[in-house]
């Protein structure tokens, strides 16, 4: 009998309406609106990579140990490597340039898990944005800056 | 020349002035429409619709309207050039025309024909003959398939619309709209409290008469694309968009001269509820000082100026609202365009809540459902006037 | 007579156009608004009615099974979140499970705690797109925005996890890669507590409302026998009236460890799939908060050797996903790479029941019934 009444007054349809109508309230609304604010990315977000520098004595971390090259699925890190010392050929393994092809990567972070010395890591931005594709291989000078993507003025 | 020849010169103006008013101003006011659409339904579904073009979107229609005007006019290979060309125009004529028997008040309409009614049902059968040709002109089976569809849609729910009109006419017994509206002005009660289930009727026909949701399956963008406005872009298509939020307008206005009392303010006749006739001043000085208040908040200085500017000049308006002697000459007018706007916004409402029916269920549920509702409502009241009448003279 | 042969030989000039034949041919082109991704359906129709279907697939082939055997185990594990990219979690549970199957490896508890915990927030996740997906098709818009903002909170925990929203790759060989993160816990809760309600919301709007109903009862139906035929799982096969779940049926990961329900219906139409649809998101719910209780303390990596050399051998690994039985075959030649791993995609199994499901109704029903499969064209090509 009530399934009966709630047909002919349209029940369902205005218990529907009621759920659309209270939603209108401003303070539900749930969007952000970029570029004007800009989201709060995690802690742990996977973004554009960044080779990490030793605050206290202002050189690389990286110790050219090839791992995160190996790691890699898409083999898109070069690493380059000099052995230190006078003649070129004893000591360790030292840093020259290093090349990271942010066209090819899925941001998984095999290559920031591999690292032993947190050299590599993959930051928080995520504009990484260019205007050719050479752009998008970035060397060692881009990789310790970071990308600098242009603010937005009104 | 003396006064008493002003007051005839301005009497013998006043149709083409309103009608000039009214072609003039249409477009934009459709425009707007169309922007309250968006807004509401982003409020509706926690979003914010239009936001960058002027401040919080209100100078999106402008955008829209002069991107359609600029845009390429696209025209498929073999279509049929004339009927290409004067399909979307038809729609936007009738519904047009269909103003000039609205009124907006007691004094302020464009004609007073004593067929009104009649006169507006017959310029909505005149516009489904846009669509037809529009569908058939396209040379394309999808948008063919749309027209024949809307088409047959919208002749079989005029079946059940034209039958909730009558029972509200008998009730007043006369086809003139301003005469519907003096008889509830007289009665003192609005028809839908005599015709409630003929109101409810009137709006499921209405809403698919307009081809809304939930009615909308000919236009639905997962079906058939865009039904018969397939091939149309730019400017045409922008007068079939005209077109139907013009119908809309239309078709809410008879709801409210049919049911709701027209012009007239709530509680007309009662002396208890005068504090009414201060509505249309409070409500624009509430949306003047709104627009002042977001004004202060914008970042970008134009924008700022410009709300500012608006803002103080809807007050100034309000403020004119507010003498005695101007509430008799606005009250009509106003109570009017709120009256459509509140049934405007429940056709917006019931589109974004309901899921569409099937093309099948619509044409069972008008043929089926409304028409013997229709007919039966129909029967119902004329016993229950004969009855008052008592018996037949 | 003179007449007669006038009038055939007329007649015999007259070309036949598509307007005279009985059955016309629509695609439904790769490029349309509701076909869920690049699905290609060619309808033959009686006028308005399906005779039959067709569907054209492998717009979206990436040749992901080729790739796996060029990669080491642990460089794979990151491709098989882009197949089912509605719910990558699924993926990389399944195959890192299999890895480890085939290893002889287990993950400790505290990783199998917090792995299905993930997983079912996955599940929860995928039955909202698909919700407000397939909303959308019958033509409510507003479910889509509200079943988004849900899926929001959900994405926000597993970027706070893992660092991605989408494409998490959340799970590693032998456990996981990332303890738990401050808050984890309370964020999960929170969001179960909230979802409750938001549940309710959804079922106000669409369950009893009578358009949503005349929609889809009585549209799709396949019985339990026609989804056994074809190899159909999940929520289709469940909505047919089979009680088959992998979770209960052969379990994996913990899930013997908590108290949950298999809903079941008995039409199998599109109503039916969509009420258990929604079931299932109680039921899931109800797995989080029990599990999140209790997850143990210990380690979550299990003691594998750095270089993964699985012996020889193959393994078929199966999870429930929550779109049907995800299954990966793992061949392994004891090198470093996989010799070949097959993934059984549910989507592309079930797509096959598509043609049986939309025989007799209209081309407006194609549409609903696309939807209520819950296909992903990721997993469906690969």
């Amino acid at each position: 009998m009530s399934g009966f009444f709630r047909k002919i007054f349209l029940l369902d349809l205005i218990e529907g309406m009621r759920v659309t109508f209270k939603y209108q309230n401003p303070k539900l609304i749930y969007t952000e609106q970029y570029p004007k604010q800009r989201p709060l990315v995690s802690e742990r977000y996977r973004g554009a990579p960044r080779l990490n520098i030793n605050p206290e004595n202002a050189e690389t971390l990286c110790i050219a140990c090839d791992l995160c090259a190996l790691a890699c699925p898409e083999n898109l890190i070069v690493v380059g490597w000099q052995r230190g010392g006078a003649d070129g050929k004893t000591g360790k393994k030292t840093l020259t340039n290093f090349t990271y092809d942010t066209s090819r990567c899925m941001f998984c972070g095999l290559c920031e898990d591999a690292c032993p010395t947190d050299a590599l890591e993959l930051t928080q931005d995520f504009e990484l944005a260019n205007y050719t594709r050479e752009g998008a291989i970035w060397d060692r000078q881009m990789l310790e800056e970071g990308p600098r993507p242009t603010q937005y003025k009104e | 020349m003396n006064p008493a020849q002003l007051v005839e010169l301005l009497a013998v103006a006043k149709p083409y002035i309103i009608m000039a008013l009214v072609v003039a101003v249409f477009p934009l006011m459709a425009g707007y429409i169309v922007l309250l659409e968006r807004k509401v339904m982003a409020d509706m579904q926690v979003r914010l619709g239009p936001m960058r073009v002027g401040p919080h979107g209100i100078l999106q229609p402008l955008a829209d309207a002069l991107k359609l005007m600029l845009k390429e006019d696209i025209i498929p290979a073999r279509v049929d050039k004339w009927v290409f060309w004067f399909a979307p125009v038809i729609p936007v004529l009738t519904a047009l025309t269909a103003f000039a028997v609205l009124p907006f008040s007691e004094s302020y309409y464009v004609t007073k024909l004593n067929i009104g009614i009649i006169f507006i049902l017959a310029m909505t059968s005149i516009g489904v003959l846009g669509i037809m040709l529009g569908g058939w002109a396209s040379n394309s089976s999808y948008p063919l398939l749309g027209a024949l569809r809307s088409t047959a849609q919208l002749v079989s729910y005029e079946v059940a619309m034209g039958f909730a009109v009558v029972s509200a006419v008998m009730v007043a017994g006369t086809l003139s709209m301003t005469e519907i509206v003096l008889h509830q002005q007289a009665s003192g009660v609005w028809f839908i409290f005599y015709q409630p289930l003929g109101f409810f009727i009137y709006l499921v026909a209405a809403m698919a008469e307009t081809n809304r949701a939930p009615f909308d399956m000919p236009e639905a963008e997962s079906e058939l694309v865009a039904g018969f406005m397939t091939e149309y872009s730019g400017f045409r298509w922008s007068l079939y968009f005209l077109a139907e939020y013009a119908n809309i307008f239309v078709v809410c206005s008879i709801a409210v001269t049919l049911f709701f009392g027209g012009w007239l303010r709530p509680f007309a006749g009662t002396a208890a509820f005068n504090f009414l006739d201060w509505f249309p001043a409070l409500c624009a000085i509430g949306v003047g000082g709104g627009c002042l208040m977001l004004a202060g908040r914008q970042s970008i200085p134009g924008f700022k100026i410009g709300l500012g500017a608006f803002g103080g000049l809807i007050v100034l308006i309000g403020l004119v609202f507010a003498i005695p002697v101007v509430i008799p000459y606005i009250s009509g007018p106003f109570w009017f365009f709120f009256k459509v706007f509140c049934i405007i916004y429940m056709f917006m409402w019931a589109r974004f809540t309901f899921p569409r029916y099937r093309y099948d269920q619509l044409m069972a549920l008008g043929w089926r459902v409304m028409i013997p509702l229709g007919i039966g409502n129909l029967l119902v009241t004329a016993l229950l006037i004969l009855v008052h009448m008592g018996g037949f003279k | 007579m003179h007449m007669d042969t006038a009038s055939t030989h007329a007649s015999q000039m007259h070309e036949e156009t598509f307007l005279d034949s009985n059955e016309i041919v629509i695609n439904m082109g790769p490029q349309h608004p509701s076909t869920h991704g690049v699905l290609r359906v060619v309808l033959r129709l009686d006028g308005e009615k399906i005779l039959g279907s067709e569907c054209v697939i492998g717009y979206l082939h990436r040749g992901v099974e080729k790739i796996a055997e060029n990669r080491t185990y642990a460089q794979f594990n990151p491709y098989v979140d882009r197949m089912d990219y509605v719910a990558a979690v699924s993926n990389g549970l399944g195959y890192c499970e299999a890895v480890e199957k085939l290893m002889n490896a287990v993950a400790p508890p505290r990783a199998q705690y917090v792995r299905v915990i993930l997983t079912e927030l996955n599940r929860i996740a995928s039955h909202l797109l698909w919700l407000g997906t397939h909303a959308l098709d019958i033509g409510a818009l507003t479910p889509l925005f509200y079943c988004f903002r849900e899926r929001e909170e959900i994405l926000k925990i597993f970027e706070n996890y893992c660092g991605a929203r989408l494409t998490t790759h959340a799970f590693r060989i032998g456990g996981l890669q990332y303890e738990t993160y401050d808050g984890f816990e309370k964020e999960v809760k929170t969001f179960c507590e909230d979802f409750a309600k938001k549940v309710d919301e959804y079922e106000t709007l669409l369950t009893g409302n009578r358009i949503w109903v005349g929609r889809t009862t009585g549209v799709g139906v396949i019985n339990a026998d026609a989804c056994i035929q074809y190899g159909v799982t999940g929520p289709v096969l469940r909505a047919a009236g089979v009680k088959w779940d992998i979770r209960k049926a052969q379990p994996y990961c913990c899930y013997p460890d908590f108290d949950f329900d298999i809903p079941t219906a008995q039409n199998g139409d599109t109503f039916d799939r969509y009420v258990v649809r929604m079931e299932e998101m109680r039921q899931s719910r109800r797995i989080i908060m029990q599990a999140v209780e209790k997850i143990p303390d210990g380690p979550i990596m299990a003691k594998i050797p750095k270089v993964i050399k699985p012996p020889v051998g193959e393994v078929y690994h199966s999870i429930e996903a929550p779109k049907g039985e995800l299954g990966y075959l793992i061949v392994s030649d004891n090198s470093t790479q996989p010799y070949r791993v097959r993934v059984r995609p549910p989507s592309f199994v079930n797509l096959q029941a598509l043609d049986v499901m939309v025989r007799g109704h209209l081309v407006a029903d194609v549409v609903a019934i696309i939807g209520t499969i819950d296909i992903v064209l990721g997993e469906v090509d690969r």
